[in-house]
């Protein structure tokens, strides 16, 4: 089966079962949202930009995939609990039958007490509710549709197997591994460390660029919400030092979502070796191929700073 | 109420979930540990027989059943009293851990890093224990797999399980991070300078109970830091259990009020941790 013939079957499976904007064989859209600050104006440019990709979630389950890491409320490591509470009530909104959070942190184990000091407890009301610590939710071996990976099945959470609609909401940040980490890298948080372990240094050894591809091919049907208000640059994704960009960046094709952000944060995207393995054919998220809406890449692109040994991936003026 | 509260969440199956749910080795491992010591014996009986069913043929013990693979949490089964669990279990468990290590320490990744030039300095090379086969070795795993061995150890002295401890606590040592204590396992990447998680620290000089020397002093001063400041259940316990292996709880200490003790592990081990201050401990002899 080719990857085009596993899109379709994909694409008319998701179809087949209601959902308006399963991943898109055409032309993928992105939107870029100003996004100034952490305030109350997200609720409404989350609704806005949720309901402009007519994601269809009346009835349907949605997991909501923040990327949780670390316990440093100041720092800009973690999805800000505001955009994660503004996702979770557009959603409601929209209709939706449960809005679930779900996270499984790579490095530390205490995922409430992260949550915690992270303020989503405080922001989101009742929030232990709605919570699903993947690292230890019910599990289910799965065949990897492709394998970029040595990988060749691996024990995914039932909450996230079970959702309609996956919803990945990933900090835009530099990666001292990848080079950056935006809505396919955040999908190593549903590996669940209960049985992977912390860090889940499984991946590591199958590839990680190579194991990001293989985890996207679980779940083509998402919807990604990117943390753009303030990002990391530098050394990230956890001593790096924050970015403002103030922007949101959202879509229903996780590549083409990830190649406009590192556009935005002036990173060749073509060298990104998780997203030439996941579009398979580069030009598949070439720039002239990806829809772009609401505000133009290069009115809010800033470079963000890398460290030396990813210097290369610069995005070059005008490329 | 730690203990009518691991009551109330035994599985009908006799095993401990997480939070909620199925049943997983480590959350009743650390139930029947913390009830054992508090004497409760119906409870504990019908968690040790969940816990014997779950062994492997290769005597290791699976996270869960369905996930059919050997790894970290037989040290956690292996902590059991072997009169208990059953002294033909509890060898094979101690066997399963002795021929287990990190990835980075067999002959054939050695000599594939050998081939491709870039060698491991000899100071990492000391074998720890990983979560899973197939994988690196990581602080976590290979503090509870010392802790395993080393009571086994002192039960019955063997130059095999000795030189087994002695390479993992070098593993420790090294892995240090800089200034004292440790996270997962990664003192540096990409030449930066990682920090020290709390409860990693904890684990670690849990571990080390009985090893003097500067590494370890300068984690016991982390350590005492980290007991001033974090607020995480599980930190708490493990740092607590850390400074009490090497004598140095402060007199008098109480947990902060507001500390949620919220999964099944986090509250047994509050429990062990209590017994440790007060001589009793379930990780060592």
């Amino acid at each position: 089966m080719t990857r085009r013939d596993w899109l379709a079957g994909s694409a008319a499976a998701v179809v087949a079962t209601g959902c308006a904007r399963p991943v898109p064989l055409a032309q993928p859209e992105t939107t870029i949202m100003r996004a100034p600050a952490y305030d109350q104006r997200l609720y409404d440019i989350v609704r806005r930009v949720v309901a402009s990709h007519c994601v269809a979630v009346r009835g349907r389950s949605v997991v909501i995939k923040p990327n949780l890491v670390e316990f440093e409320p100041a720092s800009a490591i973690n999805t800000h609990p505001l955009l994660v509470h503004a996702a979770c009530e557009a959603f409601r909104a929209m209709g939706a039958s449960q809005v679930t959070i779900a996270e499984g942190p790579g490095n530390r184990r205490d995922t409430l007490d992260l949550a915690e000091a992270a303020g989503y407890f405080q922001t989101i009301p009742g929030f232990e509710n709605c919570f699903v610590d993947l690292n230890v939710d019910e599990v289910t071996l799965v065949d990897l549709p492709q394998r970029f990976s040595k990988l060749k099945r691996v024990y995914l959470p039932n909450t996230v197997l079970g959702a309609a609609l996956v919803v990945s909401m990933p900090k835009m940040k530099t990666h001292h591994w990848t080079g950056a980490t935006l809505s396919m890298k955040n999908l190593f948080g549903v590996v669940p460390g209960g049985v992977y372990g912390w860090p889940k240094n499984v991946l590591h050894w199958a590839g990680i660029h190579e194991s990001v591809a293989d985890l996207h091919s679980v779940f083509p049907r998402q919807f990604t919400l990117v943390d753009g208000i303030v990002g990391m640059e530098g050394n990230g994704p956890i001593q790096g030092v924050p970015k403002p960009m103030g922007v949101l960046v959202a879509g229903t094709d996780p590549v083409a979502v990830d190649a406009t952000c590192c556009r935005l944060m002036r990173i060749d995207p073509m060298r990104i070796g998780y997203l030439r393995l996941a579009a398979g054919e580069p030009a598949a998220f070439a720039e002239s191929n990806v829809r772009q809406t609401g505000e133009p890449i290069a009115a809010l692109a800033q470079p963000f700073a890398l460290i030396p040994q990813f210097r290369s991936l610069r995005l070059e003026s005008g490329a | 109420m730690p203990i009518p509260r691991l009551l109330q969440q035994q599985n009908p199956d006799g095993g401990w979930p997480y939070r909620r749910g199925g049943s997983w080795t480590e959350p009743t491992v650390y139930a029947v540990l913390a009830l054992a010591g508090a004497g409760d014996s119906a409870a504990v009986e019908r968690g040790f027989q969940w816990i014997r069913r779950a062994q492997r043929d290769d005597g290791g013990w699976q996270v869960r059943p369905g996930v059919a693979e050997s790894c970290w949490v037989t040290s956690l089964a292996a902590l059991l009293p072997a009169e208990r669990l059953g002294a033909e279990r509890h060898r094979r468990a101690t066997a399963w851990l002795s021929a287990t290590t990190g990835m980075e320490s067999t002959v054939l990744y050695r000599i594939r890093q050998w081939l491709l030039g870039s060698q491991t300095p000899p100071e990492m090379t000391a074998p720890g224990w990983p979560w899973v086969l197939g994988s690196a070795a990581f602080v976590s795993p290979t503090s509870l797999a010392i802790l395993a061995l080393d009571r086994e150890n002192q039960l019955h002295p063997s130059p095999g399980l000795a030189s087994r401890i002695d390479a993992g606590r070098r593993f420790l040592i090294n892995r240090m991070c800089k200034g004292g204590g440790w996270n997962h396992g990664s003192t540096r990447a990409l030449g930066y300078e990682t920090g020290a998680y709390p409860e990693t620290t904890g684990m670690a000089l849990a571990a080390l109970r009985g090893c003097q020397g500067r590494a370890t002093d300068q984690s016991l001063a982390v350590a005492l830091r980290f007991l001033g400041q974090c607020r995480s259940a599980d930190a708490l316990n493990w740092l607590r259990l850390g400074l009490a292996a090497h004598g140095r709880m402060p007199a008098g200490y109480t947990p902060p009020s507001g500390i949620a003790y919220r999964t099944v592990p986090e509250v047994a081990t509050s429990v062990l941790a209590d017994g440790s201050a007060a001589g009793k401990s379930a990780f060592w002899i």
